[in-house]
C-alpha cells in the first residue's frame, strides 16, 4: 500500500512535519510506501519532503493531507481520484495574529475559511483532537502520535513525604512564541509566584518566535517584569529539551486557543506537575491530570496554583499518578492503531 | 491536598493578595478592526530591521539581504507608495460605503410605517 502525505508547510522546529515524519516511519515499518511533500518547505528540512510538484500517486494510492494552514496550492490535491484521509492539525483564530504577524493572521483567516472545503472533499476528516474535529463536524479523532520514548527517561521519583521546597524552582512552558500562547500572562503570574512564593524562582520560555519583532517585545516584557529571572530560549535539541523538562518544577499554560497541546503530554511524561488554562482541546488531552483554570482566573489564581504544585508533595504525587494514565491513553500503539484502520479504510 | 481542591485554595488565597504588577504589554486578540486602524495598517512601512535570515548562522546573509534593500530603495519606495495607494483609496471608499448604508438604514427606519393597531 501507498500512502502520501500532503502539508501545506514543512520545517525543522513544525510539529505537523515532526507528526508527518513520525507517520512515514510507521509506514516504513508496516511495508508501505509513498512519498511526502509539502506546498512551502523550509530549505532547512532537508530532502525528506519533497515539493508538491513530484506528487504523481497511482491509482489505489491513498493520500494522507495534514492541514494546518492556508494553503491554496493544495486545492489541486482535492481533484485527484485517490482517496483521501484528511488530519486538520488546528489553525490559530486569526484574531490572534492580526496585531503581531498580519500575514499569519491572513493565512490563519483562510485557512479557517478553506478549512470544510478540504473535510467535505475528503473520504475521511479527523481532527488531532475532538475539539478540533468538532469545527468542521467530524467525530472522528486521530491524535498527535507522542512517542515518550523519543524524549529520554523521566527524572526519579519524588517522594511526597520527604519534598521539600526548591530554593530556585524552576517553571517551564514550551510552545512557540506567538499571541495566542500568552507568554505574556505566564509572566505575569510567574513573576507574582516569584514575589510572593519563591524569591529565587526562574521562569523558562522554550519556543521559536512568530517574528523578530514579537520575540523582542515578549524580551523586553520579561526584563521589564523580572529582570534576570526569565530565559527565552527556541532551536533546542531533543537533548536540550529533555534537560528542560528534567530541571522544571512546574508547567504552566495559559495558552488561550490550543488544538491539542503536545507538551501537556510531555509533561505527564517528565512527572512535572501541570498547570493550564482550560480552553480548546486542552482538557480532552489533559483530563483529570493538570490543574485547569477557566476563564475567570486570572494570573494571580495561576501564581497561588503554581504555589501549591512545587510545593505540595501530597499533588505532585497524585498529578504525577493520574498523568501516568493520560499517557498511557496517548500510547503511540493506539494512535499508530487507530491511524493504520483509518488508512486501511481507504485501500 | 487532593487535585480537586487546588483550584478552590489557590482562588481563596488569590483574594487575599492585592498585590499587582507594573502595567506592561498585554496580549488581546483584536476581534474587529476599526476603520482608523485599517487605515495605519493600510500606510504600508515595512521595517527594515525585519529583514534578517532565519539561518543559524545567517549573518552575513543578513547583511547581504540588508544591502539589497539599500540598493533597491528607489524601486521598494515606488511599490510602497502604489500598494499604499490602492489601499487607502479603498478604505476610503469601504467608509464611504459604511457612511452611506448608515445614513439609508436610519431614513429607512424613519419612514417606516406605524405599527398596525
Amino acid at each position: 500500500m501507498n500512502v502520501h502525505q500532503i502539508l501545506s508547510g514543512a520545517g525543522p522546529y513544525d510539529a505537523v512535519t515532526t507528526q508527518a515524519l513520525a507517520f512515514r516511519d510507521l509506514f516504513g515499518g508496516w511495508g508501505w510506501g509513498g512519498r511526502d511533500v509539502a506546498a512551502e518547505i523550509d530549505p532547512r528540512i532537508g530532502d525528506r519532503i519533497a515539493p508538491l510538484r513530484v506528487l504523481h500517486p497511482r491509482d489505489g494510492d491513498v493520500l494522507l493531507v495534514h492541514y494546518s494552514a492556508y494553503a491554496p496550492k493544495l486545492r489541486g490535491v482535492l481533484d485527484l481520484p485517490q482517496r483521501k484521509l484528511l488530519i486538520s492539525h488546528n489553525i490559530t483564530p486569526a484574531r490572534w495574529f492580526w496585531d503581531h504577524d498580519p500575514q499569519a493572521a491572513v493565512v490563519c483567516a483562510l485557512g479557517r475559511k478553506q478549512l470544510p472545503q478540504f473535510a467535505a472533499a475528503a473520504d475521511v476528516a479527523a481532527g488531532v483532537s475532538l475539539y478540533n474535529a468538532r469545527e468542521f463536524g467530524s467525530e472522528t479523532v486521530i491524535p498527535i502520535l507522542f512517542d515518550p520514548a523519543g524524549l529520554g527517561a523521566p527524572r526519579d521519583e519524588e517522594q511526597p513525604a520527604s519534598w521539600t521546597v526548591p530554593e530556585r524552582p524552576t517553571v517551564l512552558f514550551v510552545g512557540r512564541l506567538a499571541p495566542h500562547k500568552r507568554q505574556d500572562a505566564v509572566i505575569r503570574a510567574f513573576e507574582l509566584y516569584r514575589r510572593r512564593h519563591a524569591p529565587g524562582a526562574r521562569l523558562v520560555l522554550v519556543g521559536a518566535p512568530i517574528n523578530w519583532a514579537y520575540d523582542a517585545a515578549m524580551r523586553e516584557l520579561a526584563e521589564e517584569l523580572s529582570p534576570g529571572n526569565v530565559t527565552i530560549e527556541s532551536g533546542l535539541t531533543r537533548e536540550q529539551l529533555a534537560a528542560r523538562w528534567r530541571s522544571a518544577h512546574a508547567f504552566v499554560c495559559l495558552s488561550e486557543h490550543e488544538g491539542f497541546c503536545i507538551p501537556l503530554l510531555e509533561a505527564f511524561h517528565f512527572g512535572v506537575p501541570v498547570i493550564a488554562r482550560a480552553v480548546g482541546g486542552v482538557p480532552e488531552v489533559a483530563g483529570d491530570a493538570a490543574l485547569l483554570l477557566d476563564e475567570r482566573d486570572g494570573e494571580s489564581v495561576a501564581a497561588e496554583l503554581l504555589a501549591l504544585a512545587v510545593a505540595d508533595g501530597e499533588l505532585r504525587a497524585e498529578l504525577r499518578r493520574r498523568g501516568a494514565a493520560r499517557i498511557a491513553a496517548y500510547a503511540p500503539q493506539r494512535t499508530a492503531r487507530t491511524l493504520r484502520e483509518a488508512l486501511e479504510s481507504l485501500a | 491536598m487532593k487535585p480537586d481542591e487546588a483550584l478552590a485554595a489557590a482562588r481563596a488565597a488569590a483574594a487575599k493578595r492585592d498585590d499587582d504588577l507594573p502595567a506592561g504589554m498585554s496580549i488581546a486578540p483584536t476581534e474587529r478592526v476599526s476603520i482608523e486602524q485599517l487605515m495605519e495598517w493600510a500606510n504600508i512601512e515595512p521595517d527594515p530591521d525585519l529583514m534578517r535570515s532565519t539561518r543559524r548562522f545567517g549573518a552575513p546573509i543578513t547583511w547581504a539581504k540588508r544591502q539589497l534593500v539599500h540598493v533597491l530603495r528607489q524601486y521598494l519606495r515606488e511599490l510602497q507608495s502604489q500598494q499604499t495607494r490602492f489601499n487607502l483609496n479603498v478604505l476610503i471608499r469601504l467608509a464611504e460605503l459604511e457612511d452611506r448604508v448608515a445614513r439609508l438604514e436610519e431614513r429607512g427606519q424613519a419612514r417606516a410605517p406605524a405599527e398596525p393597531r
